[in-house]
């Protein structure tokens, strides 16, 4: 044994790549090469590619070749799934965004295999790992009791804050608020008193870039809700019982308010039609106050604006407290993408697969899905995985690097927030560590998986029910309607479009799935 | 009026724009009563045929293309219109699928919102025909009475460049222009001592908003086929009419209107067959949910719903509904235009 251990230590050795030989040991799911196929279409544009960096180093180390099927020419990834399903012609394994629907319907209907066995005899890391996170197995489990995909599973706390001008508010001698009323006295006086100076009263204290879901996040400030996951206007879960957010007391008067701040001026007049460039023109205009977005992207503002707004400082405040002493920042990176992977039912090789989707979740699995190929884009630098200089200087930015090479992409894998860590800017850092500190995490809602009836009394209901409450939701704070005169109509238009019926159907389903 | 006349004194009832050369005086001849003699008609109707082609196989040579992509393209596809009678799932298939009967209709009709899209969309499309419809037509009038050939040349091209404008630029400009602080609009209202108006966020701005731009869009292209048909009156026409001393107005009135007057129908035809069809794209990019109450159409709704769940039975059952009813309405356009002009599309 120990001959035969020093023959391949010096043959490795003499290879010249010692790190690279003796971890496929370990790694290595057959002895003879197996080629799978896989129909992967992402992200509208990139397609599962064999010449991957990753997906080379992912066949030595396992022994196992996935080949793409999905065609190139689709740039509608709805549209390519939906054709492979129609065509009734199922590689072996499906992967790909914005599927957990798909993989549990029909996964049900027979296109997919049932993983709980093969998890529980050929996968002890995803076991463990699903030992460990119960709610992602819950939320991963169909109606009928299987586990038919594996998702994508992102890793990271906050993903949007409140940031504010902190230069206007030091120049109008105020400090940070801290509450909702504190909040509403500086928004008032960004308004009134002329912090970017120039004579105008031009300034947009609140201004958001994506108005149809993050102006509602002010509902939270009033102990109310906007939605339950990373998906807009969502159900969320109070005590046991599931709940929609645009119901209820505290909905009323966080309505009443935003309107109230949006007929004073103080959230942007024309915050539904400026939408995506909101954020650039207003910052770039000296005019923004505030707003609800992502760390990472909004606080690179501070350095690409330096030039041209001297001396800005747009950083994240605290969640400011509601009435009731609440500091809650609603938006958080989901523990759970809707993304991942499945075995179908033609596939001849099931264990070998799963011991595919097990690697991924290996010490070894998860470097390679996150950050490469060692030596090629990150070194080893005490233990942990450092990029490549030439990475992290690029002009591309490094998640988009990644996704090139085939790292990061919606496969069943892990993340590890370490690679995002590396390459966000030190203003975002800062201001994560604040939330951080709070701990101003919400729970999320990771959602239900329906039977055919269940889905066919939601999808009749809620589209309506949505359209509904999104087309108020608006008129109120536009102030063409008044929330409190139509309160009660509006309560009982909702109980006429069927919000009793979903709510029920939806609790069934919760309760099946995770209790 | 000379023309339609004569083809009265023909007996055919109709102008047979369409028809052509196959329009032998067989073909054209009234109904027979009796199952024998109708037989007998179709089989000397297909003999003729064969022997037409046999002679002319040119000509059908031609025509193949068009008739192929017509079966491959639009016929075929048909046979998955069942799902609108099922429960449809990809997997399963068409066949595999279960028949649900009528459920897909139900649930559309018992649906206010689906209603109100309907509603909307005819409304649109009304008001379309109603305003937008006599623009092109003016146009092209003005056009022809414009004598300098180079202004003319100038004024046709800045008519047609907004059609090659794509939809979303159209939405910025017109977003841009209504914008409640910087927007040119919202400038003179305010300037003439007016208030400023959120134009977009307001349901009755809605539909004024939407068919004056695509009149501004679409006028100068729409207005080619006008100028072609004007292009064709005999000359000869205005020569007697200005000896008589008619004036211009005149002889718009008397010429170059009852002359347009086919093309006028077939266009009118047309567009009756798409009231029931909004330019989609171009409502997605205006709307608000605070104006859905006037903005939300057929093909919207279809989008929001069948988005969330992918519902392409529901939206098959849409779009069943959205063909049959084109149907009928091109049909008694039709049938309405043949009994008061004599101009018909067959």
């Amino acid at each position: 044994m120990k001959r035969i251990m020093t023959a391949a230590l010096l043959s490795a050795l003499l290879a010249g790549a010692p790190a690279a030989a003796q971890d496929t040991k370990t790694t290595k799911i057959v002895d003879k090469p197996l080629e799978l196929t896989i129909h992967m279409h992402f992200r509208d544009k990139y397609v599962w590619n064999d010449d991957w960096p990753v997906a080379k180093e992912l066949t030595r180390l396992t022994g196992i070749k996935l080949k793409n099927v999905a065609s190139k020419a689709t740039t509608l990834s709805r549209e390519a799934f939906n054709l492979l399903m129609a065509s009734g012609n199922l590689p072996d394994i499906v992967a790909g965004n914005e599927l957990r629907q798909d993989f549990v319907r029909y996964g049900m209907e027979g296109a997919f295999q049932p993983l709980n066995k093969l998890i529980d005899q050929h996968a002890p890391n995803l076991k463990r790992f699903l030992a460990e996170n119960e709610t992602i197995r819950k939320a991963i489990t169909a109606p009928d009791g299987n586990i038919y995909w594996i998702p994508y599973v992102p890793d990271g706390k906050f993903a949007r804050g409140w940031f504010i001008r902190y230069d206007w508010l030091e120049k109008l001698g105020l400090q940070p608020p801290q509450t909702v009323d504190e909040l509403y006295t500086a928004l008032k006086a960004f308004r009134e008193r002329d912090p970017n100076g120039n004579g105008q009263k031009d300034e947009v204290p609140l201004f958001f870039r994506e108005p149809d879901t993050e102006l509602q996040r002010l509902l939270v400030l009033w102990d109310g809700r906007s939605s339950g996951s990373d998906a807009a206007h969502d159900f969320y879960v109070d005590s046991g019982k599931v709940r929609h957010p645009y119901t209820g007391e505290n909905y009323r008067t966080g309505i009443r308010n935003i309107a109230k701040w949006y007929a004073e001026g103080l959230i942007d007049k024309e915050v539904y039609t400026r939408r995506a460039r909101a954020r650039e023109a207003l910052l770039g205009a000296n005019q923004g106050g505030m707003t609800y977005d992502w760390f990472a992207s909004t606080a690179s503002y501070n350095t690409s604006l330096k030039d041209k707004v001297p001396g800005m400082k747009f950083l994240a405040i605290a969640p400011p407290a509601s009435p009731s002493g609440k500091r809650l920042n609603e938006n958080r990176r989901s523990r759970m993408r809707p993304d991942g992977w499945a075995i179908s039912v033609t596939n001849k090789h099931p264990v070998e697969t799963i011991k595919l989707f097990d690697f991924y979740f290996t010490p070894q699995g998860r470097l390679l899905s996150n950050f490469g190929v060692e030596g090629q884009h990150y070194d080893m630098v005490d233990g942990k995985p450092r990029y490549k200089p030439e990475i992290l200087n690029a002009k591309a930015p490094v998640n988009a690097q990644m996704w090139d090479i085939g790292a990061q992409i919606p496969i069943g894998f892990w993340q590890d927030y370490d690679y995002e860590r590396q390459w966000t800017d030190e203003n975002a850092l800062k201001s994560i560590e604040l939330y951080e500190k709070g701990n101003y995490l919400t729970d999320e809602f990771l959602g239900v998986s329906m039977t055919v009836d269940e889905r066919q009394v939601f999808d009749r209901h809620m589209p309506n029910i949505q359209t509904y409450m999104i087309e108020q939701m608006q008129a109120w704070v536009l102030g063409s309607r008044d929330v409190d005169k139509d309160w009660e109509s509006y309560n009982a238009q909702l109980k006429k479009l069927g919000l009793d019926q979903v709510l029920a159907v939806m609790q069934k389903a919760y309760e099946r799935q995770y209790r | 009026m000379a023309d339609a006349a004569l083809d009265r004194e023909s007996g055919g009832g109709s102008v047979r724009i369409l028809d052509g050369v196959i329009a032998t005086p067989e073909l054209a001849a009234p109904p027979a009563i009796s199952p024998t003699s109708q037989e007998y008609g179709i089989r000397k109707a297909f003999r003729t045929l064969l022997s037409d082609m046999r002679r002319d196989w040119q000509l059908y040579v031609l025509l193949a293309p068009m008739i192929i992509w017509f079966v491959v393209f639009l016929y075929t596809p048909m046979y998955g219109l069942q799902i609108a009678f099922k429960q449809y799932s990809l997997f399963r298939g068409i066949e595999g699928s279960p028949w649900i009967g009528f459920d897909n209709f139900v649930a559309l009709f018992s649906n206010e919102y689906f209603l109100r899209a309907v509603k909307n969309t005819l409304l649109i499309s009304f008001y379309s025909l109603v305003f937008a419809f006599p623009v092109p037509i003016i146009l092209a009038l003005m056009f022809n009475e414009i004598h300098h050939q180079g202004f003319r040349r100038i004024a046709q091209t800045i008519t047609y460049l907004p059609h090659f404008i794509s939809a979303v630029i159209i939405a910025g400009l017109v977003i841009n222009f209504l914008s409640p602080t910087t927007g040119i609009v919202n400038i003179l209202l305010d300037r003439l001592g007016f208030e400023k108006i959120y134009f977009l966020t307001i349901p009755e701005y809605f539909r004024p908003i939407f068919i004056g731009s695509n009149i501004w869009k679409e006028a100068g292209f729409d207005s080619i086929v006008y100028l072609a048909a004007i292009a064709g009156i005999n000359p000869a026409l205005y020569e007697s009419a200005r000896m008589d001393g008619a004036s211009r107005l005149q002889m718009i009135r008397y010429i170059t209107l009852p002359s347009l007057l086919p093309v006028i129908m077939i266009m009118m035809i047309i567009r009756v067959g798409q009231l029931i069809e909004v330019n989609f794209e171009y409502i997605i990019l205006l709307y608000q949910p605070a104006t859905f109450e006037t903005a939300d159409v057929i093909s919207t709704f279809i989008y929001r719903a069948g988005l969330q769940n992918n519902q392409y039975a529901l939206g098959t059952a849409a779009d069943l509904f959205n063909a049959v009813v084109a149907l009928i309405l091109v049909v008694s356009a039709n049938w309405l235009s043949r009994r008061y002009s004599q101009h018909s599309v067959w």
